[in-house]
Formats: C-alpha cells, sequence, structure tokens
C-alpha cells in the first residue's frame, strides 16, 4: 500500500516502517522540504512520546517570537523501537504523550503558539473498515492543523496522500487521474484554481471545503468538476483543532459538547477544555473569543452558520464591511473567477473598500461593469470603490487569501 | 495629466450614473459642481494616488480641481 506520492515519488507503508524502525533520533525542531522526512519525523516524536514543534519549511525562525534558532534541525536521541507492522505504529501513535506545538498562520500579525496533544489533533479522525482503501488529494500545507487533520486520517487508517500542496492546476488534475484520487480536503482558494470546468473527474468521491467562506457559484462549479463527490464543510482551528460536523449548509454544534459553547454579540466562544494550550489565548470566564462571527438558523439544535471573522471587518467611513460577503457577491457575477476585497488605508475614510479580481480566461469585464452589478445587490459603501484586474491572487502558508 | 484626472472623475460619475463631463476647470468644485460625497472624493484620493503616487487630501480638505492640480504639480 502506497503511504505517500511526493512529486515523482511514491512511498509505501512498508518504507514508512523501515525508516522508523533505523530511527535513533528525531528531530524537535525540523525545517524540510521533504514530506516523507517530515512525516517520519512527525511520527517518530508522537510514537515516543516526545516533544516536537512544527516549523513551516518556508519560515526564518526569526519571525518566531523566542525561538532558539541553534535548537532548528538539531537531533536528539530517541530509544530506538522494531514496530512489527503499521498497525502496532498507529495504536502507540493514538496513546502518545506527546506536546505538539504548532503556529497559527496569523492572516494578520505575529504566528502565535498552540500546544496540541494527539487527543485534540485527532478528535474528528474517524477509523473503521469503510474508511479503507482512500486516496487523498494532500493539498494543505502539512505543519497546520488542517494538515495534520487530513495526515492522521489518512494515516490512521493506512490511506494513500497525494502531495498537492502549493501545485499548479495542471499538476493536481494530474495526479486526480493518474492517482484515482478518492478524496480531496482543501481550502475554497484551492478549488477556485481548478476552475473552469473542463472535465469531469469521477473517481472523487468526496470533496471537503475548509478555512473560508465559500459560495454557491464554487459549490455549482465543483459539483461539475467532480460529479460523484459529496461535498461538505469542515470548521477546524488551530486553536481548537476540528470541532464541527457540517450539516447541509450549516454547522452543527455536537450533542455531547452543547454546553461547552457560548454565543456573545454573534461571535462564538469556546470553553477552554476543548482548546490546546496557549499563552496567547484570552479567556472571559473559561470561554475563548473565536473571532467567528455566526448566525443560529436552529438555536435549539445547534444549527448555525458562519458569517464571518470578527477582525476581519473592514471600517470604512464608519460603517463595517464583511470582506467575505462582498467577496461572494463578486464571484457570483458571470465571468469571475476569484476575488479578494480588503481595505487601504484613506485620509477620508480610514479605508476604502478595494477589490483585486481575477478573470475567467475569456472573459472581458471593465470596473464598471462590476460596480452596476454590485450597487444593485449590495449597499452602497459595501460596493469597492477601486476594483484591480490580477493574475492571481496572493495566499498565506495556509493557502488561505491574504488580506492587504 | 488633465486628462487622467477627467477621466477618473467621469468613471466615479459613471458608476454613480451620471453623465461624463468634456472638461473641467480650476474652479469646478468637486462636491458642489461635481456631486462627489465623501465616498467619490476617497475613491478620487485612491486613484490619483494609483496614478502619480500623491495623497491629496494628506494634509487637510481640497475642494476644487485647481487644488488637486496645485497639488500634482508640487
Amino acid at each position: 500500500m502506497t503511504f505517500l506520492f511526493d512529486n515523482w515519488k511514491e512511498y509505501g507503508y512498508d518504507d514508512l516502517l523501515r525508516a522508523l524502525n533505523i530511527s535513533t533520533t528525531y528531530y524537535p525542531y525540523y525545517k524540510t522540504t521533504d514530506v516523507f522526512s517530515y512525516f517520519v519525523n512527525l511520527i517518530n516524536a508522537l510514537a515516543s512520546s516526545k516533544p516536537l514543534v512544527l516549523l513551516d519549511s518556508d519560515i526564518n525562525p526569526s519571525e518566531i517570537d523566542g525561538l532558539d534558532e541553534s535548537k532548528v534541525n538539531v537531533a536528539e536521541q530517541i530509544v530506538p523501537v522494531s514496530f512489527k507492522n503499521m498497525d502496532e505504529v498507529v495504536s502507540v501513535v493514538q496513546k502518545s504523550k506527546s506536546e505538539i506545538t504548532l503556529f497559527t498562520s496569523g492572516t494578520t500579525g505575529q504566528p502565535k503558539k498552540v500546544v496540541h496533544s494527539i487527543a485534540t489533533l485527532t478528535r474528528a479522525v474517524r477509523t473503521g473498515d469503510r474508511f479503507k482503501g482512500q486516496i487523498w488529494a494532500y493539498a494543505y500545507n502539512p505543519t497546520h492543523m488542517a494538515g495534520l487533520q487530513v495526515f492522521f486520517q489518512a494515516f490512521e487508517n493506512q490511506n494513500t496522500l497525494v502531495n498537492v500542496f502549493n501545485k499548479s492546476r495542471e499538476y493536481v488534475y494530474e495526479q486526480i487521474r493518474e492517482k484515482g484520487i478518492t478524496h480531496i480536503s482543501a481550502t475554497p482558494t484551492f478549488y477556485r484554481l481548478l476552475l473552469p470546468f473542463e472535465q469531469a473527474y469521477e473517481s472523487v468521491i468526496r470533496v471537503t471545503l475548509g478555512g473560508e467562506k465559500s459560495d454557491q457559484h464554487l459549490y455549482d462549479s465543483i459539483i461539475k468538476i467532480f460529479p460523484h463527490a459529496k461535498i461538505n464543510n469542515v470548521y477546524a482551528s488551530t486553536e481548537a483543532g476540528s470541532l464541527f460536523a457540517a450539516k447541509g449548509d450549516c454547522f452543527q454544534i455536537p450533542e455531547a459538547i452543547k454546553d461547552k459553547f457560548k454565543v456573545v454579540e454573534d461571535e462564538l466562544l469556546i470553553h477552554k477544555s476543548l482548546l490546546g494550550s496557549s499563552e496567547s489565548f484570552k479567556f472571559t470566564d473559561d470561554y475563548y473569543h473565536s473571532g467567528d462571527l455566526i448566525e443560529w438558523v436552529d438555536e435549539a439544535q445547534g444549527l448555525f452558520h458562519f458569517k464571518s471573522r470578527k477582525n476581519e471587518l473592514i471600517n470604512v467611513g464608519g460603517y463595517k464591511v464583511n470582506p467575505g460577503e462582498v467577496e461572494v457577491a463578486i464571484q457570483d457575477i458571470e465571468g469571475v473567477r476569484q476575488a479578494m476585497v480588503y481595505g487601504k488605508a484613506n485620509s477620508i475614510l480610514g479605508n476604502v473598500l478595494c477589490a483585486d479580481v481575477v478573470l475567467e480566461p475569456g472573459f472581458e469585464l471593465t470596473e464598471l461593469d462590476i460596480k452596476k452589478v454590485l450597487s444593485s445587490q449590495l449597499q452602497d459603501f459595501k460596493v469597492p470603490r477601486r476594483i484591480k484586474f490580477v493574475e492571481e491572487i496572493s495566499l498565506t502558508r495556509t493557502g488561505k487569501m491574504k488580506r492587504v | 495629466m488633465n486628462t487622467k484626472v477627467l477621466e477618473i472623475i467621469n468613471g466615479i460619475r459613471a458608476a454613480k450614473g451620471l453623465s461624463p463631463f468634456d472638461t473641467v476647470n480650476a474652479d469646478t468644485r468637486l462636491r458642489e459642481d461635481l456631486g462627489f460625497t465623501s465616498f467619490d472624493l476617497a475613491e478620487l484620493t485612491v486613484k490619483i494616488e494609483d496614478e502619480f503616487d500623491i495623497d491629496i487630501f494628506e494634509d487637510g480638505l481640497v475642494n476644487t480641481v485647481g487644488e488637486i492640480f496645485t497639488k500634482l504639480e508640487k
């Protein structure tokens, strides 16, 4: 069984087992672009219950406060073990006492440190016979929460991972076709890069979106590209791991942890028992302010919609604009592939609302065309005052859109 | 320079469903004659800044097209 396809290399679960069994050291602070080595190191740390700090391959250690650069890529001894098979590895990893440190991606500001246990990292993992034989497109940064979620889901079921993180549209499609990918979990931005629809890929049976708000236009396109796929959403954060199951186009707070949530001024508050630990967390009566603004669909059943991120609201002349709402409106216009809305500092209004727009090939739209459509749907202050047409939109390390 | 500023002004007016001007002169007032709101003025500054790299409102209010030209000529 193949464990990982990365670039043109293939690693079997037997290769992984061999690599683990010959290891006498691991790296507590490991920075690498090699995904296989990264996973071997992760499993080594977990299996020996050693602490591990996950560093992005492209990070400059000086970007992180309090990180001693001299520790990066310095090996430490571990007690060698001899695993008989992968089932044994999985069961040892599940009982790990390791503290795993992650950093928030920080679409704004300094990355923050969050410490997790195997329990919070694998809360959403499902195992069993019906999860066997899946082939996953690995579309997230492996050092971040979403990447870990997909890794553990695949690893604990001994599924195959096909690395497509930060790869081109052509490469992604080629891998889906060649490897017969069945499952994709990625940000809406990743799926937008796959547009426009050219042909259907029938091997994909499950498509998961996470990380940002998505829109109907995108769902419709995904259904065309992956006609056999069931689409669902996931809510996960660096702070809490995976929390909610999607129910239709809503999320549902599971009955068992219902008392661990509160909603104050539309903001979702999460009880500290569900979180990793971090010095940067601030609690009000043991509840953490998630910064996610939600809207109840059915409060008694715990059903809700996400509206936006609290700190993402842009103040334009005293009006608060939710950039996600405007992005959805722009993306619904025919000929638009992707849009990003942001505020530009301005001496008159505080911020002027701006949008970068990527068009579908062969479409021509002007700034005025877009403004006219938006004016018929949105209040005046929500219509971007400067619309730039760009080739692509820059992304953060986790593949989310970077707001300027 | 003048044609570029006129083009920006007419672009803002077009989005509001107002007819374009053939010319503007130094005495043309931004609010009264062009019908610009503070949102329109903000758009004007951003677009002039894109084009000329100058924030015309940086040190206080500008009332006429002539005052814009003066700032751009500096």
